[in-house]
């Protein structure tokens, strides 16, 4: 089961880099493998590889703003979170999309 | 590189009984170590960000923050409210622990972003809130903060 995430926020400073570290934190919890992209102030890291994007069962955006490269997810599950939402609810969000994955398997 | 904080722009005791008042009193602590051309600017952006949408993230911390030519130098001061305050926080709890970040428009580096992308990143960790809350002295302070942001340049 993997996740892959990008995260963005308005002045790239902090949330970003707060959601991806939620997103990858909850993750870990219910043993799920992650990957996060930052769209931050410092510029795109951890770039996600059209491998992890291949590979990935749900796509976790936040959408405060434009992700850049969006396009790389089409035909993929992606869910839409705030990025407030992804820090605050991150475990929810998680076990939420765990049990999606599972359903379908 | 200038230190991204000192001893003078942390305060452990911090009065206030509003957002603004902290994020005042705070942006005063950064004006203060001459690292802002304009605090009016920066008071009135920081709080145009905080229109936005609230920085109280919850756990009892917000990380109010401007990014604008009117900051001279990357900064972060920290304060702390005894008896918390409101924030609109995500969670609806009051703050008791406040991040005032100062970044210019264009930064020299990305050295400090990273900095301040490592210190999100460990606001998100209980025990490194918990020590926040606790410690006693901004010597102990600096020295936990200055571990994260050296690990943040490696």
């Amino acid at each position: 089961m993997k996740v892959i995430a990008v995260t963005a926020c308005p002045s790239g400073v902090a949330h970003t880099y707060m959601a991806a570290e939620a997103l990858e934190k909850a993750a870990k919890q219910e043993g799920i493998e992650i990957k996060v992209e930052t769209q931050g102030s410092i510029g795109i890291e951890n770039e996600l590889t059209q491998e992890d994007i291949m590979s990935a069962d749900v796509v976790i955006l936040t959408k405060d703003m434009g992700i850049k490269n969006e396009e790389r997810f089409k035909g993929k599950t992606i869910v839409r979170v705030g990025v407030s939402d992804a820090i605050k609810k991150a475990p929810a969000l998680m076990k939420k999309i765990k049990a999606h994955i599972e359903s379908k398997k | 590189m200038n230190s991204i904080i000192n001893k003078k722009l942390i305060k452990l005791n911090i009065n206030g009984n509003s957002k603004k008042e902290i994020i005042v009193e705070l942006a005063k602590l950064i004006d203060e170590q001459g690292r802002l051309n304009s605090i009016d600017e920066y008071i009135e952006e920081v709080l145009k960000r905080e229109e936005l949408s609230t920085t109280g993230i919850g756990f009892g911390v917000a990380i109010p923050h401007g990014k604008t030519n009117a900051v001279k130098v990357p900064t972060v001061a920290f304060g702390r409210i005894k008896d918390g305050v409101e924030w609109q926080s995500l969670d609806g709890e009051p703050v008791h622990i406040v991040f005032l970040l100062a970044v210019p428009e264009k930064a020299a580096s990305n050295a400090h972003l990273k900095i301040l992308a490592a210190l999100s990143r460990k606001l998100m960790d209980e025990n490194f809130r918990e020590e926040l809350l606790t410690v006693n002295s901004q010597e102990k302070l600096i020295e936990t903060l200055e571990t994260i942001f050296a690990n943040a340049l490696d």
